[in-house]
């Protein structure tokens, strides 16, 4: 289009930032919102690898990297690739799941509290889960396997989320709502179960409950790569109508976003790699909620950005995992960790920052 | 597409750019609007006045596609705009709705940036073209100092104006504002009226704006459109509209219509309320 008077030079800094145009394709590329995952991706294949090397047979680094480029040896290959890397996977991923779901729900809903935890769904997946553990005698809900009760559970309360969210559209504040009284109806069914449970069921139903990466395997980790193959890229289309809906229904409106489409992909994609991640690994808390947050404070800008908050999921995750196996006396559920890691980071950057939400 | 500028105000019966035909508004069972015509041509200035919980709101935001009438339909360029896809429809209106909501942390600069969403896409982000219209509406709307401000820090004049400025940057030919000048103290309510009538007269824009006060609509606005109960009472050059008698039956207001010793337009004084 013409504009009408010649444009006087751009002002200075108009856009922090540097100005990218390769043919049809152009955008602007902020340094600290290219640095932000590039540095947590760096440190996410640190963690990734040292934790590869560690446990009851330390390997070292070099050992590690040689192998995941095929140029190890038998026993190197069984121990990293069969016993470890599963895990290792299945964190990463799991992080990387939550830390995308999280920074949609909270720039969706204009809330930092809108995380699945929250919402209710990490802990439909615990119905399903405990359901299954706890019923385990009865037949019919174990015959499904854990991950899969959990998966049920959580698509099953996040549709029910979506659904009695929905009124011609979502509104935040709705969305949060819903969210909590669904979650306080899961908290209830779940104590109920545990209640009426064996003592070992309940036990390791607990164990489940906090979220664990003990045991993974292939399997596990399968399922939910498949399902971030497609998740991912919906969301990363999502992020530029999501830019929009921040300013509001009527505002997104205004600038030629189709409001119920656009807010349906995001709550659906959200909920989708939330139900996966929990399938895969158990409720592992607050990742969604603490992770956007700081990626926010790190890379600047007025939302939570999709790929750095899924970078630092992911590494919080690998990370809080090699604590829980290396530093301390036992190995606790990385559940536990990823809270007492993430949650005073959190605070940190809360009593200097100058901003008060999202 | 190509942005004519028009100085001069359109002469009456100029082209309709936006129309309701019949229009009738309901939230729920609730008829907030009933049967309503109204057309706006090409360049005017119409402000769209009348008692709280009149409808006017409402209407503007039918006139924006934001509602979707229960009777009758809103026109754009001939067309109906309920089945013209509302990216096209983001081209050519633009609107600001009473309180905007800016996310923290926003700087104005990024919130004019939004302002070209309707002409970007995935790969396209921040076209020459963008960077050009972005930049002259900020030196335009003289928030170009701004820039790297955060909206949430600025006063509420300036926050109006950085709003102004991504509506700008839109491009759009059409523009409707719904209480723009709302929790202003009267100097920026002068100040963002006069900058919704440069875009008016400097830009060639066809503006609609709901305003409370009388006074100012009638200095500024080409036509007045008053509104009761849902429904279009009078509508007409602003002297023709603001009489003593239509404040009476619209208002419930006793008053006496004066000339404007600044600028002609009509001046009401208000004498007491009726009833």
């Amino acid at each position: 289009m013409t504009v009408e008077a010649a444009p006087r030079p751009a002002p200075a800094a108009s856009r922090s930032g540097t100005v990218v145009r390769v043919g049809p394709v152009s955008g602007v590329v902020r340094w600290r919102q290219l640095v932000v995952p590039l540095a947590a991706f760096v440190v996410l294949v640190l963690l990734s690898a040292v934790s590869l090397g560690r446990g009851d047979f330390p390997i070292g680094v070099p050992d590690v990297l040689r192998t995941l480029v095929g140029l190890g040896e038998g026993a190197q290959d069984f121990i990293i690739l069969e016993l470890r890397a599963p895990r290792i996977v299945v964190g990463l991923l799991v992080g990387l799941a939550l830390g995308v779901a999280g920074a949609l729900f909270q720039t969706f809903a204009r809330n930092p509290l809108a995380s699945p935890d929250t919402l209710g769904i990490t802990m439909g997946a615990s119905v399903g889960a405990v359901a299954a553990i706890v019923l385990s005698s009865g037949g019919a809900v174990a015959g499904l396997g854990i991950p899969f009760a959990a998966l049920l559970g959580a698509l099953l309360v996040g549709v029910l989320l979506f659904v009695l969210t929905w009124r011609a559209g979502i509104d935040g504040y709705r969305l949060v709502l819903v969210g909590i009284a669904l979650w306080s109806i899961c908290t209830a069914l779940v104590d109920w179960l545990l209640t009426n449970a064996e003592i070992y069921d309940a036990a390791s139903a607990y164990v489940w409950i906090t979220g664990s990466l003990n045991a993974r395997t292939w399997d596990n980790a399968v399922p939910l790569a498949v399902a971030l193959a497609v998740l991912l890229p919906l969301a990363l289309a999502a992020s530029r109508s999501l830019a929009v809906l921040q300013f509001g229904d009527d505002t997104a409106r205004g600038l030629g976003v189709r409001l119920q489409t656009a807010q349906a992909a995001v709550v659906l994609v959200a909920i989708g790699c939330v139900a996966f991640a929990v399938s895969a690994a158990g409720p592992i808390t607050f990742v969604a909620l603490v992770v956007p947050q700081i990626a926010v404070r790190l890379t600047g800008g007025s939302r939570p950005p999709l790929l750095a908050s899924g970078l630092l999921g992911a590494a919080l995750v690998v990370g809080a995992d090699l604590v829980t196996r290396t530093v301390l006396p036992e190995a606790l559920p990385v559940g536990i960790l990823t809270a007492v890691l993430g949650a005073p980071y959190l605070l940190w950057l809360l009593v200097r920052g100058r901003r008060q939400f999202t | 597409m190509t942005q004519t500028l028009k100085p001069e105000t359109a002469a009456p019966g100029g082209r309709v750019r936006l129309a309701a035909e019949q229009v009738t508004l309901a939230y729920d069972d609730h008829v907030v609007v009933r049967d309503l015509d109204l057309q706006l041509v090409e360049g005017s200035f119409t402000a769209i006045v009348g008692p709280n919980g009149c409808g006017k709101s409402t209407l503007l935001r039918a006139l924006g596609r934001l509602m979707r009438p229960t009777g009758g339909q809103v026109l754009l360029d001939g067309q109906a705009i309920a089945r013209t896809p509302t990216r096209e429809v983001a081209k050519v209106l633009g609107l600001l709705p009473q309180s905007p909501i800016a996310p923290d942390g926003l700087s104005v600069a990024d919130l004019v940036a939004r302002g070209r969403h309707p002409h970007q896409s995935w790969l396209r982000q921040w076209s020459r073209d963008d960077e050009a219209v972005v930049a002259e509406a900020l030196t335009w709307t003289d928030m170009a100092e701004l820039a790297d401000r955060p909206v949430d820090e600025l006063s509420g004049g300036q926050r109006q104006r950085a709003w102004i400025s991504m509506a700008l940057a839109q491009g759009t030919d059409l523009l409707l504002l719904d209480e723009p000048t709302t929790y202003l103290d009267l100097s920026h309510q002068i100040d963002v009226l006069e900058l919704v009538g440069r875009l008016h007269a400097e830009r060639g824009r066809t503006v609609v704006v709901v305003l409370h006060d009388l006074n100012l609509a009638a200095r500024y606005a080409q036509r007045l459109v008053a509104m009761k109960d849902g429904v279009l009472v009078s509508s007409g050059r602003p002297e023709e509209v603001l009489t003593e008698q239509l404040l009476a039956d619209v208002f419930d207001l006793e008053a006496r219509v004066l000339p404007d010793p600044v600028s002609g337009t009509p001046m009401v004084v208000p004498v007491r309320r009726l009833r």
